[in-house]
């Protein structure tokens, strides 16, 4: 009798559970409940220490390349370390090779330089859309100009001030490589190991695992993983954005799954020995 | 014929697979030259497929459309999302932004392409979820072993399983981040620099029985 009543728990209705995540997704984003931050993780300090170290008009090399289907998790990892890159006084180029970016990144520059005074073309410049990564990445060891002679905006890009002295990766004081996608694997490979060239990494949580082996041997000089990556480097430049707002709702789900889970063995067990 | 649709393409792919090859390793201003060619080379042929696979996908859904198989209303959205992005990137000549404000595109990207894209992504997680529940079944050591890691990395990985952490296993003295680390560092890194130098090797191999001839699938088979 007992045991076909727990058999009736494996038969629930999805949507139940589905309305279940929802309201809790929903309370902490309508209303934040402001769980603090404790820890700061090595990969995520070694990625801002880096940044951080870099002398005033250090050219860094941003290549932003995720859509919104991963927007929660990247977005508010490329404004925070933007911010940290304008506050620091680096020169800051932008490239993408994913088409559904160009308009996140079109989001950041509305708002964020303007807040360090930072201007198009003197302080930053964002590169246009291009395909085929690993052809380019390969091209702008040689000549930068030779693939971005213009800028988004149609100007020619060694005109710009933000370009002086920049012609190739030896002229750039390091890469940060913020994607959704295996981008970041092309950047260690093609340019961070062959021209000697440090990379940052900002991935999503679920791909963090698997950058573990590029950190020990220092391929890649930094890690942001995820929303809890965002939050930390938040933290660390002491200004509080998507990442920390968003980290509350992330912390009820991920229970929310960790109950589950063991809900269900639970009364597997159960049903087992009865 | 034969010679024209197998020797010909067989002997380009040599020849260039070769030069590619061997430019990697030459430092000299020559090989420099020739990677700059084919990279610009490889960006024509990258166009050139992808409005290919335009031609394709327009074609499959057209049909799908025009012989109402099951489902073929989809199909229509298929084009409607299409010109819905790439009208406005012609008249705004591809700017999102311009003195008066955000564009057509900037508003197709903001209000059409970006929610979409988010809900098909965020949908995700209710299935995830729903699956855990009904999926995650401890039978074994090996799922026990899985189950464990998996806890302790969605634990470690929100402020709220920290506390819960500290105020359950405070008295090991030893922190979920330490765990983490610990699982990152030698388990997790083992794993995947196996698959890695798996997937290297794999690919080296695969490469040169294309270079050589004896890889001819993407001849095609007549």
């Amino acid at each position: 009798m007992l045991k076909e009543k727990l058999q009736k728990f494996f038969k629930i209705d999805r949507r139940w559970i589905f309305l279940l995540l929802a309201i809790i997704l929903f309370i902490p984003i309508v209303k934040p409940i402001g769980l603090p931050n404790k820890t700061i993780s090595k990969d995520t300090q070694n990625a801002y220490n880096f940044l951080d170290k870099l002398p005033a008009g250090s050219f860094v090399l941003f290549s932003l390349d995720y859509d919104p289907s991963t927007r929660p998790e990247l977005h508010p990892q490329a404004v925070a370390m933007l911010r940290h890159a304008f506050s620091k006084n680096l020169r800051v180029g932008v490239v993408t090779y994913l088409a559904g970016a160009t308009g996140l990144i079109g989001q950041i520059f509305e708002k964020i330089p303007a807040e360090y005074d930072k201007v198009n073309g003197r302080d930053y410049v964002i590169f246009p859309y291009m395909a085929n990564a690993v052809a380019v990445m390969t091209q702008m060891s040689s000549d930068l100009y030779g693939i971005y002679d213009k800028d988004q905006d149609g100007k020619d890009t060694r005109t710009l001030p933000v370009m002086q002295g920049i012609k190739t990766y030896k002229d750039m004081a390091l890469v940060v490589n913020i994607t959704g996608t295996s981008m970041l694997d092309y950047w260690v490979a093609y340019v961070g190991d062959k021209y000697k060239m440090p990379v940052i990494g900002g991935v999503t949580a679920i791909s963090q695992p698997g950058y573990g082996p590029y950190l020990q041997t220092g391929q890649l000089k930094g890690l942001l993983g995820g929303m809890k990556g965002a939050a930390e480097y938040e933290s660390l430049i002491k200004t509080p954005g998507k990442g920390t707002s968003g980290i509350d709702a992330l912390n009820l789900a991920h229970l929310l799954v960790l109950i589950l889970i063991l809900t269900s063995n639970i009364i597997l067990l159960v049903i087992r020995y009865l | 014929m034969k010679f024209i649709k197998k020797q010909i393409p067989l002997m380009i792919v040599l020849v260039v697979g070769v030069l590619t090859l061997a430019s990697y390793y030459v430092p000299h201003q020559r090989s420099v030259n020739f990677i700059e060619m084919m990279n610009k080379w490889e960006n024509i042929v990258a166009a050139f497929a992808f409005f290919l696979g335009l031609i394709s996908l327009f074609y499959t859904h057209y049909s799908k459309i025009s012989r109402k198989v099951d489902g073929w209303g989809y199909s229509i959205f298929v084009f409607v999302g299409f010109f819905a992005m790439v009208i406005p990137a012609i008249l705004c000549h591809g700017k999102q932004i311009d003195a008066a404000g955000k564009t057509a595109l900037g508003w197709s990207f903001s209000f059409i392409y970006n929610p979409l894209s988010a809900t098909m992504f965020a949908i995700l997680a209710f299935y995830i979820v729903s699956t855990a529940y009904r999926s995650f079944r401890i039978k074994s050591l090996q799922a026990l072993v899985l189950f464990v890691a998996a806890f302790i990395l969605i634990l470690g990985k929100v402020p709220l399983g920290q506390i819960i952490w500290d105020s359950v296993m405070g008295w090991t003295r030893t922190g979920i981040s330490d765990v983490i680390e610990w699982i990152m560092s030698y388990p997790a890194v083992a794993g995947k620099r196996g698959i890695m130098i798996g997937i290297a090797i794999g690919a080296v191999v695969t490469s040169f029985k294309i270079i050589f001839g004896i890889e001819k699938q993407y001849l095609g088979k007549d």
